[in-house]
């Protein structure tokens, strides 16, 4: 939304400066996304009276004297009688008008903001006549795209040689305001509610002043048109006010409300739709108008027949822009007599366009659900200035006063011959009670009563005192106010957050999270163990499940995904790091390990106690090398065995039973289940052949995947050995064809107060048998 | 073997059938191209599951309980030189530790969450466009990867209201993963972390709050820092704020830089009240902010898609 800061200051008094005022609006308002600086957008550009306007012969062109008062533009001359020639090429420049002049070294408006702006000079026309500057027309003046002649200005306004800038007040600052932070605020999508809250941040009190003209339209005798509302909470309140032509519309001159169009971000387009866009820039509230004549014959009724009612699914509809639309049962559509005329809100229907030839005019001023209109503009793709307003919820209170400004403003070429308000519920006034106390201790404040009461009243609250409680009544366009904590934001807000006391409470003394300890200390160790750890994404890939070997159908599946990449929960860890392993190892790094620690959720594992699904803490591990030729199994067993000797868990390496998401990817004759005692913690090992083919992984390659709820519940503190002294150290070999588990187990039989660590293993050729050598240290 | 010949041969059969279509009536070829096609696919996926188990026959078991394979070495870890933690998780801590010693509990946020949670439990209206603002994805059960972690605050409300009972505050954040339906680039990411803080007793104040927080970016950045407040709207505070910080000089910062670090406010007392806590008696204040800006200033990083990335050229610089 677009916030011209000379229209604001039309409403209220502003005793700051420009860039103390977007800082205000900024904390207690607004987020102001940026500032559009026009004060230079109108510079040398003057109101000139065209004093002689000859038609050069066989041309569109015409040759003019203009007056422009006592202007002195460098390089330009003035004949004898003061007067500057300038050709131009519109049909409309005619003799004694007032019109816009660029003066040679102006800018062209409409071109300040390109990257090279438009600098208009002094040339040659036709090789004989010379043309000082230019005389503009609305597109030039970026006042609209009308390009069929040049602008005329209203004599009553201006006489030559003023600045247009000064006649239209367009040395300007735009406020560019991010819609979202308004969103709870409908109010403030109009000038008048944004220019209330601008007084109640600079303490003023807010006056709505004559310029929003609650003029009663004189209404016709024949008053026949109806409205219903078909359909509960649709549509709040419905005003439509009949108008008849009597006159012709005198769209002549470039008016102050064309300008505040252009500068709102809007463009003119003709006298009615004007009017209704200036409405709702001014007050929020949109406004429709409908052609009357076609409206009834589209209904087939004599009288205008209004139903809002929600569409019939499948049925269509011709919208304003020329697109078909296939209605959805959510939609909201105002109907004659029952045939869809528009979608509510949204936008108006071919079938009753307004044209040049129209001649009486239904102005619609409604409410309408914003719950239907967020999904309607959601499915269609509308995202006019009006449906941005209504889905913001607009309240209802203000309809008919606003197409009543519309007819006021219509007048001179339109009179009101017939009125209709439906208005079921009327909406009943809010009141909120709350101690001051109440105030100051939430927000941690000294505020008076006096200053709460003032700045309350000063944006439209009614305020009663007693002792301290006051009784608040809401005004009707504060749609956002329902309690007390409304009331205080209101105050802290106003009054500015930045003017309230950073303090501390009372300090208390933390739980440690054990899980994040734990967590903490695994990341530590394995950096220590030269691993690296990695984040990736949650989401995976069907493709990816199946290349390492994973059933798709145990991931929960985004139904929204950005793309097939993103599209289902991960199950274990270690298939993205093999994702992440190949792109290191085509780097190419010779040597690494990657590890993440992250959730994981399966569908078999189906729900906890909150009805949302079981989920695990899993560590997933890859070690990857590309010039090596040893077992990798062992490698990764290492880093396993290791790491959960740091949290002097005891564990055992058993073989694979069973399939299950963790142990897919990995090749069961050369992998393991990590159990200590009774509980499973994981499963280590090289992967199968077609897991490292699809993954185009070189041959050097295993790694595991740990349950680390599991780890946090077996952890135990390291229990310092008493026994330490070594009586003997000594090594032994085994011959065996068993496992080493087993030659271990005799050992340790053999030595029961040792400790017992591997030398080597020796195979000779041609051999079955093993030679296991240990390491003893008999202890005393 | 015997399985993965049968398969092609089956699979030799059904393409000849194809040479059929002629003799189908033009009107049903499209049904029938399309039912040989599905059971084409579902040939070509058996013979692909079946050349993997053939692939895998030839392996060689080994002895899973040996420290290593005969006559080769001991298996050896990495050189410490060698390994990296990620600097979200290095600096996750760095945060919550902060949190910690100012008397925070710490929660972890889930990474699967339904809309109870995400927005119900959180004042919410049903249907309301406040929810189109947070661009979630859903499963198709309609679970809710969290868009952010205030997903946790009625969980955490419940968990630690008997505190309040006791004559206690409530002092807890919540660190964790977030999602977003949203294009990646240097600046946005879908997936990012988050940290949420939640605080309630009877007497703390949006005071406390404005205090809280500056404390803890002064501790986070090691020095004296400007704040800034402006209004927000989140349905589960009122009122709410946005807090910005100005961008510190020896960041690259110039006078006036503010920069956006969270949203807060003070709890709606819907929300107090769904979870069981009377807020006519107790009251409180929330926040919520991503992580991955706080590490990128701090780092001074521009691009937030090196986080997810898994470069090791990126990560083995965070030692």
């Amino acid at each position: 939304m677009k916030i011209s800061l000379n229209w604001l200051k039309k409403f209220v008094r502003i005793n700051v400066p420009d860039d103390e005022l977007v800082r205000l609006i900024g904390a207690r308002l607004v987020e102001v996304e940026g500032v559009i600086d026009e004060s230079t957008k109108y510079n040398n550009i003057y109101v000139v009276r065209v004093a002689t306007a000859e038609r050069i012969p066989d041309t569109h062109l015409t040759l003019c004297q203009i007056d422009c008062g006592n202007v002195e533009v460098a390089g330009v001359e003035k004949n004898d009688e003061g007067l500057i020639q300038v050709v131009c090429g519109a049909p409309n420049v005619r003799e004694g008008m007032l019109a816009a002049w660029i003066a040679p070294g102006a800018i062209v408006p409409a071109s300040v903001h390109e990257d090279a702006p438009f600098v208009i000079g002094k040339r040659k026309m036709l090789s004989k006549y010379e043309s000082n500057g230019m005389l503009a027309g609305a597109d030039e003046l970026d006042f609209g795209d009308d390009h069929s002649g040049i602008t005329e200005i209203d004599p009553a306004m201006a006489k030559p040689g003023d600045l247009l800038a000064d006649v239209f007040e367009l040395c300007d600052l735009i406020l560019d305001i991010e819609n979202k932070s308004l969103t709870h605020r409908p109010d403030c999508f109009g000038m008048i509610g944004f220019a209330r809250e601008v007084a109640g941040i600079l303490g003023e009190t807010f006056t709505e002043t004559e310029y929003f003209q609650k003029t009663k339209a004189i209404y016709g005798s024949e008053n026949s048109i109806s409205v219903s509302i078909a359909g509960k909470d649709i549509c709040s309140r419905y005003s439509a006010i009949v108008l008849t032509k009597h006159g012709e519309m005198k769209k002549k001159y470039l008016t102050y409300m064309d300008t505040i169009l252009s500068k709102s971000g809007m463009r003119p387009v003709d006298a009615i739709v004007d009017v209704t866009n200036y409405l709702m820039l001014l007050t929020g509230q949109p406004l429709h108008a409908f052609d009357y004549d076609k409206f009834v014959a589209v209904g087939g009724s004599d009288k205008p027949k209004i139903i809002v009612r929600l569409a019939r699914a499948g049925e269509k509809l011709e919208l304003l822009d020329g697109k078909e639309i296939t209605l959805l049962e959510n939609d909201i559509v105002i109907t004659s007599n029952d045939v869809p005329v528009a979608l509510a809100g949204a936008m108006g229907g071919k079938n009753t366009e307004i044209d040049e030839n129209t001649r009486n005019i239904i102005i619609e001023s409604a409410t309408f659900s914003l719950y239907n209109l967020r999904k309607t503009q959601m499915e269609h793709g509308i995202f006019s200035e009006a449906i941005t307003r209504f889905t913001k919820g607009q309240p209802p209170y203000q309809t008919l006063d606003v197409a009543e400004d519309a007819a006021a403003m219509l007048s001179d070429g339109f009179k009101v011959t017939a009125v209709a308000d439906e208005y079921p519920h009327p909406e009943k006034e809010i009141t909120v009670k709350i101690l001051v106390a109440e105030i100051n201790q939430l927000l941690g404040t000294e505020y008076a009563d006096k200053l709460i009461i003032q700045t309350l009243e000063n944006v439209g609250f009614g305020v009663k005192n007693h002792r301290g409680e006051l009784t608040i009544s809401v005004p009707a366009w504060r749609k956002d106010i329902h309690i007390k904590e409304d009331i205080i934001e209101e105050i802290g807000r106003l009054l500015g957050y930045d003017n309230i006391q950073p303090t501390l409470p009372r300090h208390m003394t933390a739980n440690k999270n054990k899980m994040m300890i734990l967590k903490s200390d695994i990341r530590e160790t394995m950096k220590e163990f030269g691993a690296n750890e990695v984040l990736t994404y949650s989401f995976v890939s069907e493709r990816l499940l199946k290349k390492a070997g994973l059933d798709a159908n145990n991931s929960y599946k985004i139904v929204n995904s950005i793309s097939p990449e993103l599209q289902l929960v991960r199950q274990t860890i270690v298939p993205s790091l093999l994702e992440k392993a190949y792109v290191n190892q085509k780097m190419p790094i010779d040597k690494f390990a990657l590890f993440e620690i992250n959730k994981v959720y399966r569908k078999e594992w189906g729900m906890d106690g909150e009805n949302v699904p079981v989920e695990k803490m899993q560590m997933g591990f890859v070690v990857a090398e590309r010039k090596n030729n040893e077992t990798a199994y062992y490698k990764a067993k290492k880093f396993a065995e290791e790491l959960l000797l740091k949290f002097n868990i005891p564990v055992e390496f058993l073989p694979i039973k069973g399939k299950n998401a963790d142990n897919l990817p990995f090749e069961e004759k050369r992998a393991a289940e990590i159990w200590s005692g009774e509980h499973y913690i994981g499963v280590v090992g090289e992967f199968k052949n077609s897991v490292k083919r699809n993954f185009k992984l070189a041959e050097f390659l295993a790694g595991f995947e740990l349950d680390v709820d599991k780890i946090l519940e077996l952890l135990a503190p390291r229990k310092i050995n008493n026994n330490f002294e070594i009586r003997e150290k000594l090594d032994e070999t085994v011959t065996t064809t068993g496992s080493y588990a087993e030659a271990l187990a005799e050992m340790t039989k053999k030595y029961p107060n040792a400790e017992i660590t591997p030398v080597g293993i020796y195979q000779p050729e041609d051999v079955k048998a093993r030679n296991i050598t240990f390491h003893i240290e008999l202890m005393v | 073997m015997e399985e993965l010949s049968e398969l092609k041969l089956k699979l030799k059969n059904l393409n000849a059938e194809y040479a059929r279509i002629r003799e189908i009536a033009p009107e049903k070829r499209g049904e029938f191209g399309r039912e040989l096609n599905a059971k084409k696919m579902a040939i070509l996926e058996q013979i692909r599951l079946a050349e993997e188990a053939a692939m895998d026959v030839e392996v060689l078991p080994l002895d899973i309980t040996a420290p290593c394979a005969a006559n080769e070495k001991m298996p050896e870890l990495y050189s410490c030189l060698m390994g990296s933690r990620h600097p979200l998780m290095v600096e996750m801590d760095r945060v919550v530790e902060i949190y910690q010693l100012m008397g925070f509990d710490v929660v972890e946020s889930r990474q699967l969450d339904d809309e109870y949670h995400m927005f119900d439990s959180l004042n919410f209206a049903k249907e309301h466009p406040a929810r189109d603002g947070y661009d979630t994805f859903r499963t198709e059960e309609g679970l809710i990867p969290p868009a952010h972690t205030s997903t946790m605050q009625h969980r955490v409300l419940k968990m630690y209201k008997d505190r309040l009972a006791r004559g206690e505050d409530i002092a807890v954040v919540v660190p964790g993963r977030v999602y977003r339906n949203e294009d990646v680039n240097a600046t946005h990411e879908h997936t990012f972390y988050q940290c949420e803080g939640v605080y309630v007793s009877e007497s703390c104040t949006m005071g406390d709050m404005l205090g809280i927080l500056r404390e803890f970016f002064e501790k986070y950045y090691e020095q004296k820092l400007n704040i800034r407040t402006q209004p927000g709207y989140f349905p589960f505070t009122e009122p709410s704020l946005e807090f910005m910080i100005e961008k510190p000089k020896t960041l690259g910062g110039k006078k006036g830089d503010y920069l956006e670090m969270l949203g807060c406010g003070m709890i709606h007392p819907n929300v107090l009240k769904m979870a069981g806590i009377d807020p006519t008696k107790s009251h409180g204040f929330a926040w919520g902010g991503g992580i991955d800006r706080l590490v990128m200033l701090r780092y001074g990083l521009n691009d937030m898609r090196y986080f997810e990335s898994g470069n090791l050229n990126f990560l083995r610089e965070f030692k």
